[in-house]
């Protein structure tokens, strides 16, 4: 019988028994080795120390989490684990690092892939013009003909069709589904994120799996989903490192939690010391306070209308949304996963084929024109900063003045009283009050964007947003990915820009939480339908129901 | 969403077409002649069309040095020559030690390429003209002097030197004797035409093994393949062997068909001409198929025999005739980089 799945059913029953279950379990877990041990780990970025003196001991069969707010060294630390060579071209590191009781310098991800270690990263590792399958069996496809006999695997034909029946085989064990013929680049941001999952677990050796925020992109549904996977995994004897900010999905799962701060170990928990609020305070050093959007009253004027309104994005699909958004509220907009929450802003944006109206003030828009609709006063802040919503290779002070700057004609002043170039001293000044404002955490305004932690990222678009200051902006999952710290300073800077500046916001976010504290209206999606709109005071059953669409479809 | 992004593919070869068309009428030559010419130049080209598509592939962009491999088959013919080794024993020699040699440099091609990652394109150009140089020094000066010279009807009278045109019929008759076929007046060794379907299904089946899913990997995000666990290092590397490997080939199947070897100046431009061929072809920078070069290799060329001839009878000048061909041949290679370009950024939307 399988001792932990009887424990399971005992916790559930409510069993007397239920804890000493636990602790069964747990000694059980105890008394396998080691799989990895790092000692005295420290590593430097340049003059920065971000990784001292850490200690970690993982396992076989554990499910190890590793929390720590953005910049905390997580990161650093996975990509030592995983051979990464970034760590190699930065100077190396120094401390022990032991795989299966033996001392290990990995050199290069290969190496590390070749011990039987696998990653999934926060930003995908898929290559964006191959299909689902060919990126879940790349570097272990399937061969077929007789060239296989004299030749080595890797010049023999590639079985096509067994790669398709593998992905599907594993996408349909992760309990995901999609068209493993799609290419990459066309799927939604959550379904990338299991396509990467599905590649790792597709690996019959894994003995370690590293996960570096797998969750920052999935809705709770999905990343429920995620969680099963991994504790299958663990059953079956393969170690999980989980570097996470959402704290009930380590309270859930992990037998050992370790929090990191400013690269430090500052606390170590086993599974039944695990308190969500001693962890959040750990991570972030003080006590975080909540934001919550005062409801005034306005009077209703429309602002945006869509009529029969339809995106075909894939992997999001919109079907014939009728909605008013009013001026200066915050509208939230949720659904589960690949619902259809995001395409309501790309379709706007023009991004994807659209079909129906969509009236701005009163006028029809045509959305294709993207500018012009960036130039009539509506913005969108995209889900997927690294490949739509920032320039990576750019200094954060480009990156904050960009679309005010070339969108919006702004920072503009005239040499010589005619041609109007470059007004630098303006530029400074609101990139240094938006830093301020934010918080952005950098070296300086001229750091490059792409070596900024995703928190502090998300904040650079922000002030983005805010310098462009538009009458509509529309914001897609602005806190994946964010720490607690940093997710409050941005949901704060959505409430201001709107209070401040009279911004009518729409957020579409799948954290209800958030939406319920900043929104006057939350409108609910189910299968790409618009379920409800509740007011943010409803009750969870409320939103449950419109979340399945199972309720009295009104406004329909 | 696919569809739409093939036919935008079309837009270069399609052109192409029209303008053939166009010139086919102006020019009034017999179709049977065109065929002829277009296949003799087809022969002569599509294998070193063929050896760029590896790179393109490994997102290195055009590998101009594959004209380093056409030299190393150029000095492979004169040294077989040179020691007097003639017909299929000498053949199969210059096959066997230029194919050698080209691996051979291509790995040390392909480590320099490693050490300059974003700049591949012109380092190979500039890689290409030092070879040259040190190409022409060891033919011009280094015969009769540090070479010896065995074969007294290579060099110039001189003593020093190797002759501008050296004689390979003594290696054409080998193939030609293995059986021929003629489409018009054009003479074309079965040998040779097997060789470039091989190299042709070669290249196709690379691109279907996990090797050559490497290869795209890397090429569409050398970050990303690494991360994955390719070693993009060797990846790269195995590419420009193969490219350069197939270059050198290309060149023995190009100078079996002549039967003459033009010692300074026949493999100049040669690289040149096969890019351009590939992109008439309907290849961009970064994405290129056994499909691009046979299409394009036939486009290119049957626009190179019909316009001057077009462009003769249309301004009935004849030196017209040059001038127009070039036109509207870089015409047409500068439009379709241009549309590559635009497609490019559409794609990167």
């Amino acid at each position: 019988m399988n001792l932990s799945l009887l424990f399971a059913i005992m916790r559930v029953a409510g069993s007397p028994c239920a804890d000493i279950g636990t602790l069964l379990l747990r000694r059980r877990r105890i008394m396998g080795k080691y799989v990895l041990e790092v000692k005295n780990l420290e590593k430097y970025y340049g003059q920065n120390k971000v990784l001292d003196k850490v200690d970690l001991s993982v396992r076989k069969g554990e499910i190890y989490g590793l929390i720590g707010a953005n910049g905390s060294g997580k990161s650093t630390l996975m990509n030592i684990l995983f051979g990464n060579s970034v760590i190699a071209a930065t100077g190396g590191y120094s401390g022990d690092v032991l795989f299966e009781g033996e001392k290990v310098k990995l050199r290069s991800t290969t190496e590390a892939i070749g011990r039987g270690i696998g990653m999934i990263y926060q930003e995908f590792m898929l290559i964006p013009e191959m299909t689902v399958a060919e990126n879940i069996k790349l570097t272990r496809e399937n061969t077929k003909g007789i060239l296989g006999k004299v030749l080595s695997p890797e010049l023999c034909f590639v079985d096509r069709k067994k790669d398709n029946e593998d992905a599907a085989g594993v996408l349909e064990q992760l309990g995901f589904e999609i068209d493993n013929s799609y290419l990459v680049k066309n799927i939604s941001v959550n379904a990338k994120q299991f396509v990467e999952i599905a590649r790792e677990v597709n690996k019959g050796d894994l003995k370690l799996l590293l996960l570096d925020e797998p969750t920052a992109v999935l809705g709770d549904e999905d990343a429920g989903k995620l969680m099963k996977v991994l504790k299958e995994l663990a059953e079956k004897g393969t170690s999980v490192i989980f570097c996470t900010h959402r704290l009930h999905e380590i309270c859930q799962v992990c037998d050992h939690v370790t929090v990191l701060r400013d690269g430090q170990v500052v606390s170590d928990y086993g599974r039944d010391e695990l308190d969500m609020r001693t962890l959040a305070r750990d991570m972030i050093g003080y006590d975080v306070a909540a934001v919550k959007k005062e409801h005034q009253n306005r009077e209703e004027k429309e602002i945006l209308k869509f009529e029969d309104f339809s995106v075909y994005m894939p992997g999001e699909f919109l079907d014939g949304l009728n909605l008013q958004v009013y001026e200066g509220e915050i509208l939230g907009l949720t659904s589960l996963s690949g619902h259809g929450k995001l395409a309501v802003g790309y379709g706007v944006m023009g991004q994807f084929p659209v079909k129906g109206e969509f009236l701005y003030g009163g006028a029809g828009v045509d959305v294709k024109n993207v500018r012009k609709t960036i130039e009539n006063g509506l913005f969108l802040l995209p889900d997927d900063r690294k490949n739509m919503g920032l320039l990576l290779e750019h200094s954060v002070r480009d990156n904050i003045v960009f679309s005010g700057f070339y969108g919006r004609n702004l920072f503009q002043k005239k040499a010589a009283g005619i041609f109007p170039v470059r007004d630098r001293k303006e530029m400074e000044r609101c990139v240094e009050e938006q830093m301020e404002k934010l918080e952005i955490k950098c070296e300086s305004a001229g750091q490059k964007v792409k070596e900024l932690s995703g928190g502090n990222q998300q904040k650079v678009c922000i002030a983005r947003a805010v310098l462009v200051a538009p009458k509509v902006l529309f914001v897609m999952e602005p806190t994946r990915g964010v720490d607690i710290g940093a997710k409050e300073k941005i949901l704060n800077s959505l409430v201001q820009i709107n209070r401040e500046q009279g911004t009518t916001v729409v957020v579409a976010s799948s954290e209800l939480e958030e939406l319920k504290r900043i929104s006057d209206r939350i409108a609910v999606f189910c299968e790409g339908k618009l379920s409800r709109i509740l007011p943010p005071d409803a009750t969870d059953e409320e939103f449950a129901f419109a979340f399945t669409g199972e309720e009295g479809k009104d406004g329909r | 969403m696919m569809k739409k992004v093939r036919k935008d593919e079309l837009i270069v070869p399609a052109t192409f077409i029209v303008f053939s068309i166009l010139c086919f009428i102006l020019s009034g030559i017999s179709f049977l002649f065109l065929a002829e010419q277009v296949a003799l130049r087809f022969i002569r080209n599509i294998i070193l069309v063929l050896a760029l598509i590896f790179p393109i592939m490994a997102g290195m962009g055009l590998n101009f040095a594959v004209v380093i491999g056409t030299m190393i088959t150029q000095a492979c013919f004169i040294i077989v020559l040179n020691f007097n080794i003639m017909g299929g024993k000498g053949a199969a020699l210059v096959l066997l030690v230029s194919l050698a040699a080209a691996a051979g440099v291509g790995y040390v091609i392909g480590r320099l390429l490693n050490k300059v990652r974003g700049r591949e394109m012109v380092t190979s150009i500039v890689v290409g003209f030092l070879a040259n140089y040190i190409y022409q020094l060891i033919f011009v000066a280094g015969f009769g002097t540090v070479i010896h010279v065995f074969n007294k009807k290579l060099v110039l009278s001189t003593g020093i030197g190797v002759k501008n045109m050296v004689d390979l019929k003594t290696f054409k008759q080998v193939f030609d004797n293995l059986g021929v076929f003629s489409i018009g007046k054009a003479k074309i060794s079965v040998l040779l035409l097997a060789m470039i379907i091989v190299c042709g299904f070669f290249v196709y089946y690379l691109m279907h093994t996990p090797l050559g899913q490497k290869i795209k990997a890397v090429g569409m995000s050398e970050e990303k393949a690494a991360n994955i666990g390719i070693d993009t290092d060797r990846v790269r590397i195995i590419v420009i062997v193969l490219s350069t490997v197939f270059a050198a080939l290309g060149q023995f199947v190009y100078l079996q068909n002549i039967g003459s070897l033009n010692v300074y100046t026949e493999h100049l431009d040669t690289e040149k001409f096969a890019c351009a061929a590939l992109l008439a072809g309907g290849a961009s920078i970064r994405k290129a198929g056994v499909k691009n070069a046979f299409i394009g290799v036939v486009l290119l060329h049957t626009l190179f025999v019909l316009s001057p001839l077009a462009g003769r009878n249309a301004f009935a000048n004849a030196s017209l005739g040059e001038y127009f061909r070039s036109f509207v041949a870089y015409g047409i290679i500068a439009f379709a980089l241009v549309v590559n370009l635009r497609l490019e950024q559409k794609g990167e939307k």
